[in-house]
């Protein structure tokens, strides 16, 4: 038993299950008010409900497009924007001001815009999304290619290597390492995305899901879709997390 | 092969060299040696074009695909193994792929690491890596090898070894090398001309020494030749009376 406990994960679990005991007892002895802090049992009730009823599918659906879509573009858009004003010093002048200007403020408060832009359906969450993850990606490309070690880029050179050469084996790999560093940040940025422009205006997805959970004072309904969200975003920190690990394979050998 | 002159470099409007002449013929090995902040490393980096001269020329016999640059750090792509770094420069100069990476193969064993192929830095010791450095610029055949104290890092017994194997390979290949270093008994041990720069800035020639122990050379025997000792004690009293002079002029 102890040396089961020794292993990190198994500790994490004990720890969240000791947690969700005590809750559950405490719940059950009345010492929590089930209106603002429901039992854990209660929640599990209404998240089994949503997929037992099939009504959460249609919401998951409209979430993960917005937030997978605004991921991927977010992804391109932020390492397209990256290398070009890394390695064009005139775009640069245009680019870098414009980024550093989104990135000072909070980027949510662009969500009411989208919405009059491109209307309450996909398109202006997957705008908020890309938004959120395209600044974010921006600088991580950015600064990998001007932090780009310099004797790689000598060493490259001196072999004969020119610019193509130089971006294909020194900065590709350089800002690749960068980019997957940021990839855990970027995919709970798409998340919020999506879910904060379906907060704004929507007629589905978790995000309309949670405003009506708390227009109608429904803690476990709110609480439901909470965990749902983590959860969801736990499996897709893995799946960055493998990509990772086999995209920078030198780095874990 | 190689004739600098004249050569002013500098980082800023303030030269770092200034009026530097040298010359390295076929099959020569020539070392530059000086006091530290020198301008030592800045000479090979005018040679390779890496450096932008103040003034000056570097006239090359050789096309610039003929020339290899040994650094201090041995500056393997980490994200590359052992092969695909040696297969690299060979890549660039047009073979393909499957053929660059064979001969990659054979000078990583030429060089003892032919079962390190499939490791990437990482996982090799600082030794092994020089090596992998040494095979990635012997594999591109230079005809002038520039190299920057390559290896300063190294434990004496394995600098000593790496250098040995470096030394028998340049003189069966008859390379011309240019060798910057601040370590004197190297300097003797491998050169055929050691030129001595006074303390920077506005650093030049101090002294020229031709080295005349007979090729080829064993590392540990040429300490035992007559003219070892006194050569040394020629050199240190250069570069001391440099150090001096700039002490003085400061």
């Amino acid at each position: 038993m102890k040396r089961l406990l020794d292993h990190t994960t198994v500790r994490r679990v004990v720890a969240l299950l000791l947690l969700l005991a005590v809750w559950e007892t405490a719940s059950r002895l009345n010492w929590l008010d089930p209106f603002y802090a429901p039992a854990p049992s209660a929640i599990g009730k209404v998240l089994f409900s949503l997929f037992a009823e099939g009504q959460i599918w249609t919401h998951l659906e409209a979430t993960f497009s917005a937030a997978i879509l605004g991921l991927v573009a977010g992804l391109a858009l932020g390492i397209v924007l990256g290398f070009v004003a890394a390695l064009m010093p005139l775009l640069a002048q245009l680019i870098e001001p414009v980024m550093i200007l989104l990135n000072a403020i909070p980027r949510v408060i662009l969500a009411p815009l989208f919405v009059i832009w491109l209307g309450i359906e996909l398109a202006s969450k997957v705008a908020l999304a890309l938004i959120l993850v395209a600044v974010l990606i921006f600088f991580a490309v950015y600064s990998g290619i001007k932090e780009v070690d310099q004797r790689l880029v000598e060493r490259v050179r001196t072999l004969g290597g020119d610019r193509r050469v130089l971006i294909r084996e020194v900065y590709v790999p350089s800002v690749t390492a960068w980019v997957m560093g940021s990839l855990k940040v970027a995919v709970g940025f798409a998340f919020t995305g999506a879910i904060v422009g379906e907060f704004v205006a929507s007629s589905r997805g978790l995000g309309y899901l949670l405003q009506f959970a708390q227009s109608s004072y429904n803690a476990a309904l709110t609480i439901a879709l909470i965990t749902l969200i983590m959860a969801f975003v736990i499996v897709l920190f893995a799946i960055s997390e493998w990509l990772e690990r086999r995209l920078l394979r030198w780095r874990y050998v | 092969m190689l004739r600098v002159r004249n050569l002013s470099v500098g980082y800023g409007a303030e030269p770092v060299l200034e009026g530097i002449d040298l010359e390295v013929k076929t099959g020569e090995f020539a070392s530059l040696i000086g006091p530290s902040g020198s301008g030592k490393t800045s000479v090979l980096r005018a040679v390779t074009r890496l450096l932008q001269p103040l003034a000056g020329r570097v006239d090359l016999d050789l096309a610039p695909n003929d020339i290899g640059f040994l650094f201090q750090d041995d500056a393997l792509l980490p994200w590359r193994t052992a092969r695909q770094n040696v297969a690299l420069g060979l890549r660039i100069r047009g073979n393909a792929a499957k053929e660059a990476e064979d001969m990659a193969d054979h000078w990583l064993g030429r060089l003892g690491l032919e079962v390190f192929g499939d490791r990437y830095p990482r996982q090799l010791s600082g030794g092994q890596r020089k090596r992998v450095a040494i095979a990635q610029v012997l594999a591109l055949r230079p005809k002038l090898l520039l190299m920057d104290e390559p290896f300063a890092s190294l434990d004496a017994i394995v600098r000593t070894r790496i250098t040995q194997e470096l030394l028998a390979w340049v003189e069966q290949e008859h390379m011309a090398v240019l060798l910057v270093t601040h370590d004197l008994e190297e300097a003797i041990s491998v050169s055929d001309v050691v030129y001595v720069l006074s303390q920077g800035p506005r650093a030049g020639i101090r002294a020229r020494h031709e080295i005349p122990i007979p090729r080829p050379r064993n590392l540990l025997e040429t300490r035992r030749d007559p003219c070892f000792a006194p050569l040394l004690t020629t050199l240190w009293d250069d570069l001391s009376a440099a150090s001096v002079t700039d002490d003085s002029a400061q």
